[in-house]
């Protein structure tokens, strides 16, 4: 009883508020709509509901106050998400890899780029987003008076000579430790190339000089890509993206403070995605449940925030002898081009969602 | 023990204090244009203690490696100016053997040190003729009745072995600059400024002694062409600058002409590096940055690694 009449009093007295704030309250003038607008609701288990829900989830994020306040919205879900590796032995990785990240495959290297010197010494893949800068010789002998100074390769040459020859022979070294013959010998030279060729090229390119070299980076990236049923669990039977994220640890990276102009315009046709009927599972690809980053080698403070170019070594596991020896030649490929797919891909990713 | 003092005695050594009058030179000199390095040196040092890692704060045996990383690419696009530094190498986990004879005790300097930057080119002698002639009055220091080799690992020695840690031919064969890094997490890991110091002394008269034993043979000498070898020592923010100057290979007695080494000691690069701004009660009372950065400490870096070039 006493319940009861507290509650009325409480009703009444909200009544007469409410009376006198309407006498307060001026009446809207008649361009503005009398009520608010009718949409779905917000926490109903409906499709309007979901799509309601995820506007405001985008709302969210763009109004965010800072790049890394975003990114932090963007991963703060945690939910089972496909690992993919970049250096994998799976079979036909790397049409998996392109219907994942929307990639099209051009063989051979994009128009108007450098002829860079095809080093491969050894297992190492240069993934190349050269600048166009660097097509020196061409743009020597084409310039009158006035141009870049003589690319002198003899000279490239025997920095690259002086390298190797250091890493695996001037240098006393102790044999290499188990299974770590990457660390003992591929991986050194490949730094002293690098950074003798950065310093070296610094006077043709001046994005070289402000460049920052960092070794043993490390690079993550996590996207939705198409959708699934949730199998089992207390979320059964709804719909949900399915989720990717790549943790890659390139050799070396180098960034710079410009964005390097692209190869090939936005719009253009070079071919199809491949589309793959069954789930990522099949790959073999495996869901795990962890914290979602979004990196590309160092904060968003830098100033250094597009990259050059990645160095990645291709592990022992996966070289070119144990394929030939399993009768699986033209899997070495593939390994080569998933590699550049996923480390690539997450990289960019990751650079696009640095600028907002 | 001692630290310097005592790898003065083990090295026969007269200590200069500061920075030798050419290296000196090349810091003032403005025609090198050394200031407009500092933007790019700031850069170097929040990359390192900030911007290079997921968590909020990198620990120091990751960002001291990085800033290392940082500043000899810094220094190594000054090629674009000097064309004869591209005659320079870097090479890591080097191993170096020396042995010398020191008043009846055999004492000798193994292992992995630090990194080495060879130059095809070897450093011009940085003291004159008067000054090395006027060692062989300054008398070395003794601890009576300590013995000098207190504090040193005694170790059955079965073969006296001089060894560079490279094989002969080697293109880049002057050993430059020595740097050590000391980058452990745990403070009492980590050497002391003054152990840093006479463990960077020792070193670097290892590499000069098995770089002279190369080049002029096993029997103890005065050189005419004097040996210089450099090295750089840091924690990621304290920075010792030392040039030593190997004379001569006679080191059994105490007296005669001595080897020389400027040392400049505990330049800080910069104070404090704020990872997380400072909040006392809900106000910021700090925020995050660098504080007191010193351009002149990456100036001398810049000198030591132009040193024998210009």
């Amino acid at each position: 009883m006493a319940v009861c009449r507290g509650r009325r009093l409480l009703w009444h007295g909200r009544c007469w508020y409410s009376q006198t704030e309407s006498a307060v309250v001026p009446p809207p003038s008649p361009a503005e709509p009398l009520y608010p607008p009718v949409v779905a609701s917000f926490t109903a288990k409906s499709k309007a509901a979901q799509r309601r829900r995820l506007e405001h989830f985008k709302q969210r994020v763009h109004a965010a106050a800072s790049i890394e306040e975003k990114l932090r919205l963007y991963g703060q879900l945690q939910r089972p998400k496909y690992t993919v590796y970049p250096q994998t032995f799976a079979l036909n990785a790397d049409r998996w890899y392109q219907s994942f990240t929307k990639t099209v495959f051009v063989p051979g290297l994009p128009p108007r780029a450098a002829p860079a010197a095809a080093k491969s010494p050894g297992a190492v893949t240069p993934e190349a987003a050269k600048a166009p800068e660097s097509a020196g010789p061409q743009a020597a002998k084409a310039a009158g008076p006035g141009a870049a100074p003589y690319l002198d390769m003899g000279q490239l040459r025997s920095l690259a000579c002086d390298a190797l020859l250091q890493e695996s022979f001037y240098q006393n070294k102790k044999r290499p430790a188990l299974y770590r013959d990457q660390e003992h010998t591929p991986g050194p030279f490949l730094t002293q190339l690098v950074s003798t060729l950065a310093a070296f090229l610094c006077s043709r390119n001046p994005l070289l000089a402000a460049s920052s070299l960092d070794l043993n980076p490390e690079v993550n990236y996590y996207w939705h890509h198409g959708e699934e049923v949730v199998v089992h669990g207390h979320r059964k039977g709804r719909v949900d993206p399915v989720r990717f994220q790549i943790d890659d640890k390139p050799h070396l990276q180098l960034r710079v403070p410009k964005q390097l102009p692209e190869f090939v315009p936005l719009e253009s046709n070079l071919g199809d995605v491949p589309v793959i009927e069954h789930k990522p599972s099949k790959l073999p690809l495996f869901k795990k449940q962890y914290e979602n980053k979004v990196f590309i080698g160092s904060k968003t403070a830098d100033p250094c925030c597009y990259g050059h170019t990645q160095f990645h070594l291709i592990p022992d596991k996966l070289k070119r002898e144990r394929f030939v020896r399993a009768n699986l030649e033209d899997q070495i490929e593939v390994v080569y081009r998933a590699n550049g797919i996923a480390s690539l891909f997450a990289w960019t990713a990751a650079q696009a969602m640095y600028q907002g | 023990f001692q630290g310097v003092r005592q790898a003065q005695w083990l090295t026969k050594t007269k200590l200069v204090e500061g920075l030798p009058p050419s290296v000196l030179g090349i810091v003032n000199d403005p025609a090198h244009q050394l200031e407009c390095y500092e933007e790019g040196a700031k850069r170097a040092v929040s990359h390192a203690r900030f911007w290079d890692t997921t968590e909020v704060a990198p620990r120091r045996e990751h960002y001291c490696p990085v800033l290392f990383e940082d500043l000899i690419h810094l220094c190594r696009s000054m090629a674009v100016k000097y064309p004869a530094l591209t005659k320079r190498m870097l090479a890591r986990n080097y191993k170096i053997a020396a042995t010398w004879e020191r008043e009846s005790t055999l004492l000798q300097v193994r292992g992995l040190n630090g990194i080495l930057m060879n130059s095809m080119a070897p450093i011009p002698p940085v003291a004159s003729k008067e000054e090395i002639l006027a060692t062989e009055e300054h008398v070395l220091e003794t601890f009576y009745p300590i013995s000098p080799t207190i504090d040193l690992q005694e170790v059955n020695v079965y073969r006296e072995l001089n060894n560079t840690g490279f094989r002969d031919g080697y293109p880049y064969s002057h050993p430059h600059t020595l740097f050590f890094l000391e980058s452990d997490n745990i403070r009492t890991n980590r050497f002391r400024p003054e152990q840093l110091r006479a463990k960077m002394l020792m070193f670097a008269f290892g590499n000069a002694l098995a770089k002279a034993k190369v080049l002029y043979g096993d029997d103890p000498k005065v050189l005419e062409q004097p040996i210089v070898v450099q090295s750089i020592g840091t924690d990621g923010q304290l920075f010792q600058f030392m040039v030593f100057q190997l004379n001569t290979t006679d080191l059994v007695s105490s007296d005669g002409i001595k080897n020389l080494v400027w040392i400049d000691s505990d330049q800080n690069l910069y104070e404090k590096a704020q990872c997380v701004p400072e909040i006392k009660k809900r106000v910021v009372v700090k925020p995050a940055g660098i504080y007191g950065f010193q351009p002149d400490t990456f100036k001398k870096f810049l000198a030591l690694y132009l040193h024998g070039t210009v």
